[in-house]
C-alpha cells in the first residue's frame, strides 16, 4: 500500500473566485485504486467547489493536481473524462427525451445513432454493476433512483478509474440506495476503480468508505482511515462544535385541549392520494413518515391548495379555505417545498425580496407600495434569526449554499401570521448544523402555539420533533403512531410494507455495520 | 424622453461614473453596504444608455461638421419621440408581457384591427365611441390570447404566432382587402385633437424634473444615513430629474411635445411606477422569475399573466387608435411587421425572454435607440438600404452583451 502511486494526489490546491471568496485555502486530498473515499463537510465548506475542480467544469486557482503520479492541468469536463475521472453529479444532468441507451454513451463520439457494438457494451455494463435497465426506455419515464442507475452506467461507460459521486443517494427511497451501496462495493473492490463518495448521510459514509476527508471552511480538517472514527467524531468535525443531542431531548409537551387550528376531512387526490381525515391542534409537530412516492409531498399539496386535482375540505382556525394557494396564504398556511430552487425561491431575487414575497401587505404602507427599508430589515431578520451564513440582504439567492437557501425558503413564512406550517423534506441535501437549527427552529414554532406538519425521509428527524406520526404508503395513511412511543425501525417497517421488511434489516445492518 | 438630452445625461453619467471611481478599491466585504459601482455601470447594466448616448452623439457631431442643420434642435428631438412614441407604448407593455415570462407576436395585427375599427366606426358614431369599441376589441384578443395561454397551457409563441396570421386575416376581411378612411369633418376634428396637437409641458416637466431630483436626493441621503447600498433607482430619479429641468432650460416657458410623446411618457411613468413601487410590480417579477415559487407563495401566478397579455394588447389597441387617427385612414397592412421592432426594442433595453427580469425605462431607450438610427439614416442621406443590416447588427450586438455580460456575472 505504502509503495502504490496514489491514483489522485490534490496537493495545496486553492480556489479564489473572482469576487474575493475564498472557496478552498489548500486542500490535500489522496485517493487510492480500489478504495472508497468519503468526502464530507458543511454546505459551504468547499466540497462542490472541489468537485466542479476535480471534474474540470472549474479550473483552480492554485496547488497541483497529480494524476497516476504526474500532474496534470486540464479545464473542461472533456479532458477530465479523457483522462479516466468521470463525475455524477447531484443534479443527474440527462437528456430526458433520449433512451437509456443514447444517455449512457452520449459522449461516445461514434458516426452511426445504432450502433450494435454499444448495445453490446450496455449489457456488458449492466452485468458489472449487477443491476439491468432496458436500454430502449426513455428516461423521462424512470424513476429518480433509476436514473441514478444511468448515470452511473454513463460514468462506468467513459472507461473512468476514478468516479466522483455527489450526494448519489441524497433523493433516493431506502431500497433504492442499498442497490447503490452495493455498486459501490462492487466497483471498488472487483473493479479495483477510485470512488469520491460525497454525503451527508454519516451512517453510510461508515458503511461504505475506506477512508474520509472532511472539508470544513476550504481546508480538510479531517482525513483518515474510516475505521478510525465514529459518526459523533466525524460529525463534530463537520461542524467544529458539539451538536445538539436533538435525539435526546425530552418529548415535547402539548395541551391536548389547544384549539384545533387545522382540519381536514375526506382530503384526497385522485390516482395520488386516498382521503384522509385529521386535527391538529396549535403546538401539535405532525411528523408524516413515508419513502419517496408514498403521497406524502401530495398530502402537503392538497392542504395548500396547490393540487387543482384535489377533493374534500381543509379548515383553518375553523373557516373552510377555497382550493387556491392564494386563499390558503391568507388563511395562514405556510408550505416549504421540496425543491427548494424550483419551487421555492425566485432566483433572481435578493434573499430580502423573497423572504418577504408571501407577506408583500405586511411590509407595504397602505398596502400597495412595498417599503424597502422595512423589507431589508426583514432579510436582515432572517439572517440573523435563522443564521443564514449572507453578509448582506442584498445577496441574490442562487448565490447561497443548499442550506442557506432552504433557511430562505422557512423565513419566507416566518413573518406573517402563519398558522399551520407545512415543512416538505425541510433538511433534505444540507448539513448537520442547518439542520439541527431547523429543527430546533420546529420546536420553536410549536412552542409558540403554531401547528406544524414535517414530511421527511428520514425518520429520527421526525421522531425527534413530532408528536404525532402518521406513516404514509402508496398515497394511503396506514398508521398514527404518537411520537414518544414508536421507534425508527418500526417506522422503516411500517413504510416501507411488507417487502421492506428485509430492507429494513438491510439499513439496521448498514447502521450496525 | 429625458434620454435624448444626451449631452446632459452623459455629463451627469460622467461625474458620476468618475465619483465611483475611488471606491473601486474596497474590499469584497464592504460591498454590501456600498454600491457597486463597477456593477452598475457595467455595460450589460447600461449599455443601451450608453449606445443611445454613443449614437445621438456621433450623429450630432457629423451634422455639425457637414454644415447639415443641428441634429439636437429641439424640432428633430421632438420629431424622433414622435416617432418612436407608437412603437414605444406598445414596447412598453411588451415588456411587461416578458418580465412576467410570456411572449406576444400578434400586438401589430392587433393595433391594426383596432385602427380599423376606430376608422371605420367613426363616422357613424363618433371618435370616442369608436375609441372605445376599438380598445374593446384589443381586450378581447388580448383575454383570447391569455387563454389560450393559460388554461390551455400552449405555448405563448405559438399561439401568438397563430393570432398574428389571424387577427391579420381578421382585417383583411373587416376591410375587405381595402383601404378605409374616416369622411366626417367632425370625427377627423376629433382625431386631430387627439393626435396632432402639442401640449405645452415646460411647467409639468419642470415640476416633474423638481419632484424627481427631490425624492432622488432625499432617498440618496437616506440610504446614506443608513449605512446602505444607493439604490438604482434613486439615482435614476436624479438623473431623470436633471434631464427634465435641461430639457425645459433648453426649450424655454413655450416647450411643447406632440400629444403621442406624452402619452408615452405618461404610460411609462405609470407603468414604471407600478413595476417599482407596488406589491403588483413585486408580484409580476416573481411570476415571471419563477412561477412555482409564486405559486407557493400564494399568489396567483394565472391572474397576472392573463394581466400582462391583457395590458399588452390593450396598449396595442392604443397605439392601433393614434395609428388611425394619424391619418384618418388604415389600410388593411398597416403596421406588418412592426411588432419585431416592438420586440426588439424590448430586447435592446436588455428584457430576458425567459421573464422576471427588465425595465421599461431601457425599454423605451431601446425604441428610441431604433429610431435614431432610422432617423440619423434620413438625415445623413445614408440611403435607406443600409438600415437593416445595422439594425439588426444592433440587435444581435446588444443580445450578446446582456448574454455574455450575464454569463461572466455568474461566473464570478
Amino acid at each position: 500500500m505504502v509503495n502504490e502511486v496514489p491514483l489522485l494526489q490534490l496537493q495545496g490546491v486553492t480556489k479564489t473566485f473572482p469576487n474575493g471568496l475564498v472557496a478552498l485555502r489548500g486542500v490535500n486530498l489522496e485517493v487510492l485504486r480500489g478504495t472508497v473515499h468519503g468526502l464530507l463537510g458543511a454546505n459551504g465548506a468547499g466540497k462542490s467547489t472541489l468537485i466542479k475542480i476535480l471534474s474540470g467544469s472549474l479550473p483552480a486557482s492554485g496547488g497541483r493536481i497529480v494524476w497516476k503520479g504526474t500532474a496534470v492541468e486540464y479545464s473542461s469536463p472533456k479532458a477530465a473524462n479523457d483522462m479516466g475521472i468521470a463525475t455524477i453529479h447531484q443534479h443527474i444532468p440527462l437528456v430526458p427525451t433520449l433512451s437509456v441507451l443514447e444517455n449512457v454513451f452520449l459522449s461516445e463520439e461514434g458516426r452511426w445513432r445504432r450502433n450494435p457494438a454499444i448495445r453490446a457494451h450496455f449489457s456488458d455494463l449492466c452485468q458489472r454493476i449487477g443491476y439491468w435497465l432496458d436500454p430502449d426506455g426513455l428516461v423521462s419515464d424512470l424513476s429518480i433512483g433509476q436514473r441514478q442507475m444511468v448515470a452511473i452506467l454513463q460514468a462506468l461507460g467513459t472507461g473512468a478509474d476514478l468516479i466522483v459521486m455527489d450526494e448519489p443517494t441524497a433523493s433516493l427511497a431506502a431500497s433504492e440506495r442499498e442497490v447503490v451501496y452495493k455498486i459501490v462495493r462492487q466497483l471498488s473492490s472487483v473493479e479495483n476503480k477510485a470512488i469520491l463518495f460525497v454525503s451527508h448521510f454519516l451512517d453510510e459514509v461508515m458503511a461504505l468508505t475506506d477512508r474520509v476527508t472532511i472539508l470544513r471552511d476550504g481546508q480538510a480538517v479531517v482525513d483518515a482511515e474510516t475505521r478510525e472514527l465514529d459518526e459523533s467524531r466525524i460529525a463534530e468535525a463537520i461542524v467544529g462544535r458539539q451538536i445538539v443531542a436533538l435525539e435526546k431531548a425530552p418529548p415535547q409537551k402539548f395541551d391536548a385541549g389547544a384549539p384545533v387550528l387545522l382540519e381536514l376531512k375526506d382530503v384526497a387526490s385522485p390516482g395520488k392520494l386516498d382521503p384522509i381525515s385529521l386535527k391538529v391542534r396549535a403546538g401539535e409537530v405532525i411528523g408524516i413518515a413515508g419513502l419517496l412516492g408514498s403521497g406524502r409531498s401530495e398530502v402537503l399539496h392538497a392542504i395548500f391548495g396547490a393540487d387543482p386535482d384535489a377533493t374534500g375540505e381543509v379548515f383553518v382556525d375553523g373557516k373552510k379555505i377555497r382550493k387556491s394557494t392564494a386563499s390558503a396564504v391568507r388563511a395562514g398556511l405556510g408550505l416549504v417545498p421540496e425543491d427548494r430552487m424550483a419551487q421555492g425561491l425566485v432566483p433572481g431575487f435578493e434573499i430580502w425580496r423573497n423572504t418577504t414575497l408571501p407577506a408583500l401587505d405586511g411590509v407595504a404602507r397602505g398596502r400597495w407600495f412595498p417599503d424597502r427599508a422595512v423589507e431589508r430589515q426583514r432579510g436582515a431578520e432572517a439572517i440573523r434569526r435563522l443564521s443564514i451564513k449572507a453578509n448582506s440582504s442584498d445577496i441574490v439567492v442562487t448565490e447561497l449554499s443548499g442550506g442557506n437557501a432552504q433557511k430562505v425558503t422557512i423565513a419566507k413564512w416566518l413573518f406573517s401570521d402563519v398558522k399551520v406550517f407545512l415543512l416538505d423534506e425541510p433538511t433534505a441535501g444540507i448539513d448537520i448544523g442547518a439542520k439541527t437549527d431547523i429543527l430546533l427552529l420546529v420546536r420553536e414554532l410549536a412552542a409558540a402555539g403554531k401547528a406544524v406538519i414535517i414530511v421527511s425521509s428520514e425518520f429520527e428527524e421526525i421522531l425527534a420533533v413530532s408528536t404525532r406520526i402518521l406513516v404514509m404508503r402508496d398515497g394511503r395513511c396506514i398508521a398514527e403512531r404518537v411520537g414518544h412511543e414508536t421507534s425508527e425501525h418500526e417506522l422503516v417497517l411500517l413504510a416501507g410494507g411488507h417487502s421492506a421488511n428485509s430492507d429494513g434489516a438491510q439499513q439496521s445492518n448498514v447502521q450496525s455495520l | 424622453m429625458n434620454l435624448t438630452t444626451s449631452t446632459h445625461t452623459g455629463a451627469a453619467g460622467g461625474s458620476n461614473a468618475s465619483s465611483g471611481g475611488p471606491t473601486d478599491g474596497i474590499t469584497p466585504k464592504m460591498q454590501g453596504h456600498m454600491i457597486d459601482w463597477r456593477r452598475l455601470f457595467s455595460l450589460r447594466e447600461m449599455g443601451v444608455y450608453y449606445a443611445l448616448i454613443l449614437l445621438v452623439s456621433a450623429i450630432s457631431f457629423v451634422t455639425v461638421y457637414t454644415g447639415r442643420p443641428s441634429y439636437l434642435s429641439l424640432g428633430n428631438i421632438s420629431n424622433v419621440l414622435y416617432q418612436a412614441s407608437l412603437v414605444a407604448i406598445i414596447a412598453v407593455a411588451m415588456t411587461v408581457i416578458l418580465i412576467t415570462g410570456n411572449f406576444d407576436l400578434s400586438v401589430a395585427s392587433v393595433a391594426a384591427l383596432s385602427a380599423a375599427v376606430l376608422v371605420s366606426l367613426a363616422d357613424t358614431l363618433g371618435f370616442w365611441p369608436a375609441a372605445f369599441v376599438a380598445m374593446l376589441v384589443s381586450v378581447l384578443a388580448g383575454l383570447l390570447n391569455g387563454a389560450i395561454v393559460q388554461y390551455l397551457g400552449i405555448n405563448a409563441f405559438i399561439v401568438t404566432l397563430g393570432t398574428l396570421t389571424a387577427i391579420r386575416g381578421v382585417v383583411q376581411i373587416y376591410t375587405d382587402g381595402q383601404s378605409l378612411s374616416v369622411q366626417t369633418p367632425e370625427a377627423l376634428q376629433a382625431m386631430r385633437m387627439f393626435e396632432s396637437g402639442r401640449f405645452p409641458i415646460a411647467i409639468p416637466l419642470m415640476v416633474i424634473g423638481a419632484g424627481l431630483l427631490l425624492a432622488g436626493f432625499w432617498s440618496l441621503l437616506r440610504a446614506r444615513r443608513h449605512a446602505r447600498s444607493v439604490s438604482v433607482t434613486s439615482l435614476g430619479m436624479v438623473i431623470g430629474g436633471v434631464c427634465c429641468l435641461a430639457l425645459v432650460w433648453a426649450g424655454g416657458v413655450s416647450l411643447s411635445m406632440p400629444k403621442p410623446v406624452v402619452y408615452m411618457a405618461v404610460f411609462t411613468m405609470i407603468v414604471w411606477f407600478v413595476l417599482n413601487m407596488t406589491t403588483i410590480g413585486r408580484r409580476v417579477y416573481a411570476v415571471g422569475g419563477n412561477p412555482e415559487a409564486a405559486r407557493l407563495s400564494g399568489i396567483n401566478v394565472k391572474r397576472y399573466k392573463m394581466a400582462g397579455f391583457i395590458l399588452c394588447s390593450a396598449a396595442a389597441g392604443f397605439g392601433g387608435v393614434l395609428f388611425g387617427s394619424r391619418l384618418g385612414a388604415v389600410n388593411p397592412t398597416a403596421m406588418q411587421g412592426a411588432e419585431l421592432t416592438v420586440i426588439a426594442s424590448a430586447i435592446l433595453g436588455g428584457t430576458s425572454l425567459f421573464g422576471g427580469a427588465g425595465s421599461v425605462i431601457k425599454t423605451l431607450a431601446g425604441a428610441l435607440l431604433l429610431f435614431t438610427l432610422t432617423n440619423g439614416f434620413n438625415i445623413l442621406n445614408l440611403g435607406a438600404n443600409y438600415q437593416g443590416v445595422i439594425e439588426g447588427t444592433v440587435v444581435v450586438t446588444a443580445a450578446a452583451i446582456y448574454t455574455v455580460g450575464g454569463a461572466r456575472r455568474q461566473k464570478r
